[in-house]
């Protein structure tokens, strides 16, 4: 008994120490990414007081790249040449941009890590929303200021709403896989306390038929067999999408049931365009040049893209990893990963109900 | 005590979720010249600013404005923005804060405001006369957007003039990232110790006049 409980203590620990890692992982990964090319120690950095740090140093790239977009637009008037670095500096910024707050990569990744997701949807489902993410804005700016000449207050009430609508979704969506996977976690709970490990029986018996995701309806049979789950035992992976088990096929990733398990992540996260990019449009339509603002954002959208996929693939290869250490405990296993999927689907929720309620201020909307 | 730490390991990831939105950064660029104005006995009664904002911002500002001649905008074509313009600026405080040797000053709502659209640029201009008028031996204005939304500069060349002050004031400037001013030390340390409440501030420009 002495040794389950310790195995308990453990899996809650693993638990945490992945959705930490889930968390930061955006920031560190951003850090990394703007780790200062000259490699400076990080004393000598600390010295410094400009804006040398890693932060001042990235924050120094995006406004850089930014600001470099309005002037490339001006010159694409005349020098069809320009469009190409406008292409280069829109898709770099995306790469940085996606640092900043409201992109929906913590989502993302904790949605990925609650449903058990492979690396490869994880990527699948970054490119999605971002390039939901862009359309939303070129049909923002496409039907508001080009087609109904609306202004920019008009415009910003839109975006506003369409805010608060995206806010709203990803709460939902949080309350519905906190519902979903709460259930599984508790009777994960229910089975791991009076059934000593059945280690010896190596059997993946969670038929994972994940039913709300394949066939919209809302419970998730994870029935708790939890016969000490043993991803060793098989050649296959048995609990990522019952019955296709050979990982996501390109198929299965666009089939019905694959877009559709993603689809209501790719919404929330992907209906609230950035501001960034309504600037960049509006400023290209003014110029005479949407099509280049299109562009503009389309590239924008990919670079995002890679940045928040880098993300995913961190968080579900933390997860992984999670889920091997947690295989060789007896018993533990499946309480270890309810308990780690249970807590993914809070973080979606905290974060829903805190850009709602502005307790994590998102970047905010221009509207003045 | 594994469930203690547990607790811990959870509290640090609400913090880095708290903590990671502050990363953000700037959509709008303004150009700043404040002036101080001063009454005749020498007492400070308000700030006068003139923002001039990026292309890019102003092209999204005047976008679906009518205007007689295509391209152009008169100061009176204008006038419904800048009342947004200075209606908005009042839930972030102006982006202007003052403190009287020492003590927070308030400033009534915005007076003679207009916006002017020159070579594809708005420029706000607008008065913020202080609540209570002060004549401190010190004044500090600090001009910056706590959630660094907005990169405020102050122009180059007369970033602040002060209007009938005494004779005997002196006004220094601390520019942002220019290495002069502590407040502005940024670095990744200031991150990882959890300061960031006020990001915005390391980006802040800061006005001081001392008089004696």
């Amino acid at each position: 008994m002495k040794s389950q409980l310790s195995g308990f203590a453990l899996g809650l620990l693993t638990c945490a120490a992945v959705l930490l890692v889930v968390s930061v992982a955006d920031a560190a990964l951003h850090d990394l990414l703007a780790q200062n090319p000259f490699g400076a120690p990080r004393a000598q950095q600390a010295a410094e007081p400009e804006a040398s740090g890693l932060i001042g140093w990235l924050l120094a790239k995006q406004s850089e790249f930014y600001r470099q977009m309005s002037a490339t637009i001006r010159a694409a008037k005349s020098d069809g040449s320009a469009v190409w670095t406008l292409l280069f500096i829109s898709f770099a910024y995306g790469i940085f941009h996606a640092a900043g707050p409201g992109h929906g990569k913590a989502v993302i990744a904790s949605y990925l890590v609650a449903n058990r997701e492979t690396a490869r949807r994880g990527i699948a489902l970054s490119f999605a929303s971002a390039l939901m993410q862009s359309l939303v804005a070129i049909l923002i700016v496409g039907i508001s200021a080009w087609i109904l000449n609306a202004t920019a207050k008009t415009m910003c009430k839109a975006e506003g709403a369409i805010e608060i609508a995206s806010y709203a979704l990803i709460a939902l969506f949080g309350l519905r896989l906190v519902w979903v996977k709460g259930g599984a976690f508790i009777r994960a709970l229910q089975v791991a306390q009076p059934v000593p490990a059945m280690a010896g029986v190596p059997h993946d018996h969670d038929h994972g038929h994940d039913a709300d995701d394949h066939h919209g309806h809302d419970h998730d049979h994870h029935h708790g067999h939890s016969h000490a789950r043993h991803e060793h035992g098989h050649g296959h992976v048995h609990d990522e999408h019952c019955g296709h088990s050979h990982g996501p096929a390109p198929s299965e990733l666009a089939g019905p049931g694959g877009w559709r398990r993603g689809f209501a992540a790719i919404l929330a996260v992907g209906i609230r365009p950035c501001s960034g990019a309504i600037l960049v449009l509006v400023f290209a339509l003014a110029q005479g040049l949407f099509w280049a603002g299109i562009a503009a954002t389309l590239l924008m959208g990919l670079g995002t893209a890679i940045t928040v996929a880098s993300i995913a693939v961190v968080a579900v290869s933390a997860k992984d990893i999670a889920q091997r250490l947690s295989a060789r405990r007896d018993g533990g296993g499946a309480l270890v990963m309810r308990g780690i999927e249970f807590g993914a689907a809070g973080l979606v929720l905290l974060f829903g109900v805190g850009l709602l309620f502005g307790y994590i201020a998102a970047e905010r909307t221009t509207c003045f | 005590m594994g469930m203690r730490i547990l607790l811990g390991l959870l509290l640090a990831a609400g913090l880095s979720l708290a903590a990671g939105p502050a990363r953000a950064h700037p959509h709008v660029w303004i150009t700043a010249t404040s002036e101080l104005l001063y009454a005749a006995d020498g007492t400070i009664t308000g700030v006068r600013h003139a923002w001039t904002f990026d292309d890019m911002f102003s092209a999204y500002a005047v976008q679906g404005l009518e205007s007689k001649t295509k391209g152009a905008y008169t100061r009176e074509e204008l006038t419904p923005l800048a009342q947004t313009n200075v209606e908005s600026l009042k839930e972030y405080a102006y982006f202007t804060f003052a403190k009287a040797d020492g003590k927070k000053e308030r400033f009534q709502e915005p007076v003679d405001y207009f916006l002017d659209y020159k070579d594809t640029v708005l420029t706000l201009h607008f008065t913020l006369p202080l609540k209570n008028p002060v004549k401190p031996r010190q004044l500090v204005l600090e001009v910056f957007d706590r959630s660094f939304f907005i990169d405020f500069q102050m122009a180059k060349d007369n970033p602040v003039k002060l209007v009938g002050a005494p004779a005997g004031c002196q006004m220094k400037l601390e520019r942002p990232n220019d290495g002069t001013a502590s407040a502005q030390k940024l670095n990744e340390q200031t991150f990882l110790n959890g300061e960031n409440s006020n990001f915005g501030m390391m980006f802040a420009n800061k006005i001081m006049v001392d008089c004696p």
